[in-house]
């Protein structure tokens, strides 16, 4: 697994209510009993970690990520996109 | 009417309001009628690097035009906002100022506020943290506080009896209000200066919130199948209540009646809402008010255009209402003023007794097409006549601090 995977789990896995569950990238989200702020908390520590934004509106359908390895490709895709408008700035 | 038979009887006799849509009770009504909105782009801050570039901020706000006093014209801008509703208020109730002897300290003065002077506190701590001042302005701590305004309209008109603030969020007015029909029923006072204020709108603030994901960057649709999320707006909204005899003897103006207040805690999220708590709260502001759901014709919704608060309100109105809940007139003002926080329900409040003063609902505005889960009537769009003797006013704030009233006509 990568950092950007490792990092992933360990701020899922600070923000979820049993912290000892096991979290690979295969677990699906609705495993990990994330609720409301909890959520909000989670994309805010990813986003500080990474320095990326990451567009998320709680009153909106949220995409449907099945697995937490789909949380970290979508990541990457931001922090790639990040560093190309930066460069390209 | 029976466990209200010998209870003193609580009365509206003037209100006062600053809202995005204007200052002024006429300005904010006939704009409310008209079905204007007062959410546009931010105009009072710079929203560089914001996402959220939305709000509904007061517009053409001059303190001088309403206040002369020093202090107020010193404060910050939530006491400002409180000030002139207050004076509104007052002018319009005719009650000779300032109280003189004991009548001073048979009133009473609860303006409450969300956040108080955050502003203050914002442009502080540039100053300290960024610029390395070595002082603030001395004046800082008392704009800041949360009890200044209430202490500042106190000072205005020499009001010497229960004088403080309230905070419970989105429903710190509903809760001022429901506080002071309170004492005044309990004969503590004769009447009272009663509801809230916020001016926090501020570039620190729209970070704070924009880390809560509950802000829609596009407007604010309540009920609407298209909203998501709510836009944050300012201002004040106060009553004067007074207890029906008292106001009868010197000859007020009585614009409709305080009938019921319910308050309740949800104790289950800080964020999302429960259908409980919601729905217990419209049910005591009924049994205190001895109506049958039936009774009322109009109920101004929290009507936040959260996804979540709209769909709970729904369903709370549904269990309390039953089958009359069909018959109800409802809409959310805030699709028109904005969320004015702690001010809402004060400002939701005048709207409440302008309803039934003018038999005349106004409309939920933004509405082109209705969440299916959304079915009741939201009045959507266009405002409609309709003889409104009994309002109901719903406020349910972050945390699930739910506070509810119920007006009814004049007594008079």
């Amino acid at each position: 697994m990568d950092e950007v995977a490792t990092k992933i789990i360990e701020i899922l896995r600070k923000n979820m209510k049993d912290p000892s569950k096991t979290v690979t990238l295969e677990t699906p989200l609705s495993e990990l009993e994330i609720e409301s702020l909890d959520l909000a908390v989670i994309v805010f520590d990813i986003e500080d970690t990474f320095g990326i934004e990451i567009p998320y509106n709680a009153n909106e359908e949220v995409e449907a990520f099945a697995t937490v390895g789909s949380v970290v490709d979508r990541v990457k895709g931001i922090i790639a996109e990040t560093k190309a408008s930066g460069a390209a700035a | 009417m029976t466990h209200t038979n010998g209870r003193r009887r609580v009365v509206v006799t003037g209100q006062g309001v600053v809202t995005p849509l204007g200052t002024g009770v006429d300005k904010f009504w006939a704009a409310l009628k008209k079905g204007e909105c007062g959410i546009r782009q931010v105009q009072s801050f710079s929203t560089e690097d914001l996402y959220i570039t939305i709000a509904g901020e007061v517009p053409d706000f001059d303190p001088k035009e309403r206040l002369q006093s020093k202090p107020l014209l010193l404060a910050d801008k939530y006491s400002q906002y409180a000030g002139c509703a207050a004076q509104e208020a007052v002018a319009m109730s005719k009650l000779e100022v300032p109280l003189k002897d004991n009548a001073a300290y048979r009133a009473a003065c609860i303006i409450g506020s969300g956040v108080g002077g955050l502003t203050t506190l914002e442009f502080s701590y540039k100053m300290l943290f960024k610029e390395n001042k070595r002082a603030t302005h001395p004046l800082t701590l008392l704009k800041a506080i949360g009890s200044s305004a209430s202490a500042h309209v106190s000072i205005e008109y020499s009001i010497k009896g229960p004088t403080f603030g309230v905070v419970s969020a989105c429903s710190t007015a509903t809760h001022a209000i429901g506080l002071t029909y309170r004492m005044i029923r309990e004969g503590l006072v004769d009447l009272g200066i009663a509801g809230a204020a916020e001016a926090s709108l501020n570039w620190g603030a729209t970070r704070a919130w924009q880390a809560m994901r509950v802000l829609s960057p596009d407007g604010l649709w309540p009920f609407a199948k298209r909203r998501n999320g709510t836009v944050l707006a300012e201002g004040a909204g106060v009553l004067m209540l007074e207890e029906f005899e008292h106001a009868k003897a010197r000859g007020a103006p009585i614009l409709a009646e305080v009938l019921g207040y319910g308050m309740t805690a949800d104790a289950a999220d800080m964020v999302n809402p429960s259908i409980d708590g919601a729905s217990m709260a419209m049910q005591q502001a009924l049994d205190d008010a001895a109506l049958a759901p039936s009774d009322i014709d109009y109920v101004n919704a929290h009507g936040t255009a959260t996804a979540v608060n709209d769909v709970n309100e729904t369903r709370a109105i549904k269990r309390v209402f039953g089958n009359a809940a069909n018959k109800l007139s409802i809409s959310s003002t805030k699709s028109m003023h904005g969320h004015c926080l702690g001010a809402g329900g004060g400002i939701e409040a005048v709207a409440a007794v302008k309803a039934i003063g003018e038999g005349f609902v106004p409309p939920t505005v933004g509405l082109d097409e209705p969440d299916p889960e959304c079915d009741l009537d939201y009045t959507p769009n266009v405002g409609k006549k309709r003889e409104v003797n009994y309002a109901m006013s719903n406020s349910f704030a972050f945390g699930g601090l739910n506070a509810v009233l119920v007006f009814g006509p004049s007594p008079a």
